[in-house]
């Protein structure tokens, strides 16, 4: 009991000091976490817009945002978490921080932080650009805690062979670019062929951004989403990364 | 001072811990049993003979490969001029931060360690303008803002100037009917200012010597 209260307030306290290292110390501190990723996906949504005419007319801006907007807490977190047993190395000489600790303080800070972009730009649309309003919010956020625990899972995973092969987030980098194009980011699933739909319902990160959407559109059509196959790797990975984490221990100096 | 014989501190039993390096292995400790009583104890031995190693062990930062460390007492992180602090985070942002992971009252903590490290306006600074000497007194004024039972020092008492050793030394004194102080140092006048037993790092294996001076005689032979 009282580790886990230290594990708590190690935990909070790691919050409050990434939200502000993270930025460096720019004037307008966090804000600027939550103020960048809006303007970025309001541009690619307006030059996907244009080009991707094809798409769903008038409502593409939304489609895309959707898209969009849950690949990004997947990729985002993923990538902050498998850094941060390097980053918070000088901390771990406190004895009750541990690396552990840091990768949970990030997937904490950036889900936060990613929640509230998502209010913002899905508030946009449906109040400036008259949207409809999403259909069922709590399948939404399932969609986003199952990206999220995926991001913990896959960034806890990386770190841990990060510390034999720091090349591996190279790897993962060139991995994640064009997983932007094959994550129906801005295409559905359904839109797919059937040929190449059971190629790329093997992309977990499909699940989610398609079970995201489904939340959002009333009468979406998702017959090919399935959301336990992303919860079969959420629990994949995030076994590898615990188990791995507490088996390279000796290697996290 | 009453001498703390009986009180035990931190007990080693059959502690062995080694560092894989390119070639070969590095052995710090061999299977190593001891038991620390409650005293100001000095750690000798030669360079790389793993006393920062046997300080994170003492810790409980870093886990022995086998055996286990058991702590009596309540122990610091191993305080040296390196530091933990973060070089985008002011002083006091830094000192928040220890605040909160030990659950001590902030406020209460910054006040004291602001007067004690006597950084001027340098403590709402960020850390990497810090001199090496205003790194020492922020790292020891923020240990000693903690009551511990412990101290585990690993060099930084012998840096800073004259003024500030014999702050850092006051401010212990007050401290020892409740702290004693585990001292890694390669300066003999300052390990006999603080301690009056020693532990001798060596080849894997731990000494223990109830006498600094036997301990300081024993390192003068390891060194010949």
């Amino acid at each position: 009991m009282l580790r886990l209260t230290t594990h708590i307030r190690v935990i909070f306290a790691l919050v409050l000091r990434e939200a502000r290292v993270r930025h460096g110390r720019a004037r307008i501190g966090y804000t600027w976490a939550i103020i960048e990723p809006v303007l970025l996906i309001s541009t690619m949504t307006f030059l996907f817009g244009l080009v991707g005419k094809g798409g769903k007319g008038s409502g593409f801006a939304l489609f895309f945002a959707t898209g969009v907007l849950a690949f990004q807490l997947y990729r985002n977190t993923s990538t902050y978490v498998s850094m941060s047993f390097d980053q918070n190395r000088p901390l771990f000489n406190y004895p009750m921080v541990k690396p552990m600790d840091s990768a949970l303080a990030r997937t904490v800070l950036d889900g936060m932080t990613h929640a509230a972009v998502i209010a913002l730009v899905l508030c946009f649309q449906v109040f400036a650009l008259d949207a409809p309003p999403p259909n069922n919010i709590p399948l939404m956020i399932l969609a986003m805690a199952l990206l999220l625990s995926m991001a913990f899972g896959a960034g806890v995973s990386l770190a841990v062979i990060r510390r034999f092969m720091p090349s591996i987030s190279n790897i993962y980098m060139v991995i994640m670019g064009p997983a932007f194009f094959v994550s129906c980011v801005f295409f559905s699933l359904s839109s797919v062929p059937t040929l190449y739909r059971s190629v790329l319902a093997w992309n977990p990160l499909v699940h989610g951004v398609e079970g995201f959407r489904s939340g959002y559109y009333h009468g979406y059509q998702d017959a090919d989403v399935d959301l336990f196959y992303l919860f079969t790797w959420v629990v994949v990975l995030n076994c590898f990364g615990l188990v791995g984490e507490w088996l390279t221990r000796f290697r996290s100096v | 001072m009453a001498d703390t014989f009986s009180e035990r501190m931190i007990d080693l039993k059959n502690v062995s811990k080694t560092y894989k390096l390119r070639a070969g292995r590095k052995v710090i400790l061999n299977g190593a049993t001891i038991s620390l009583p409650w005293r100001n104890t000095a750690i000798l031995g030669r360079n790389g003979a793993g006393k920062s190693t046997l300080l994170r062990l003492l810790a409980g930062i870093e886990q022995p490969d086998t055996g286990t460390t058991t702590r009596h007492k309540t122990i610091s992180w191993p305080i040296g001029f390196r530091g933990s602090f973060h070089h985008e985070l002011s002083g006091i942002e830094n000192v928040r931060f220890v605040a909160r992971i030990y659950g001590q009252n902030t406020e209460k903590m910054i006040d004291e360690v602001e007067a004690f490290a006597e950084l001027g306006q340098f403590f709402y600074e960020p850390f990497k303008t810090y001199s090496s000497g205003m790194g020492a007194r922020l790292a020891f004024g923020l240990s000693m803002a903690i009551n511990f039972e412990v101290f585990l020092i690993d060099e930084v008492m012998a840096v800073g100037d004259e003024r500030f050793q014999r702050k850092s030394k006051k401010a212990f004194q007050e401290r020892l009917p409740s702290s004693r102080i585990i001292m890694v140092s390669h300066s003999m006048p300052a390990l006999r200012d603080y301690c009056q037993s020693g532990l001798v790092v060596h080849e894997g294996h731990l000494t223990y010597y109830d006498d600094l001076e036997e301990a300081i005689a024993r390192y003068r032979e390891i060194n010949t």
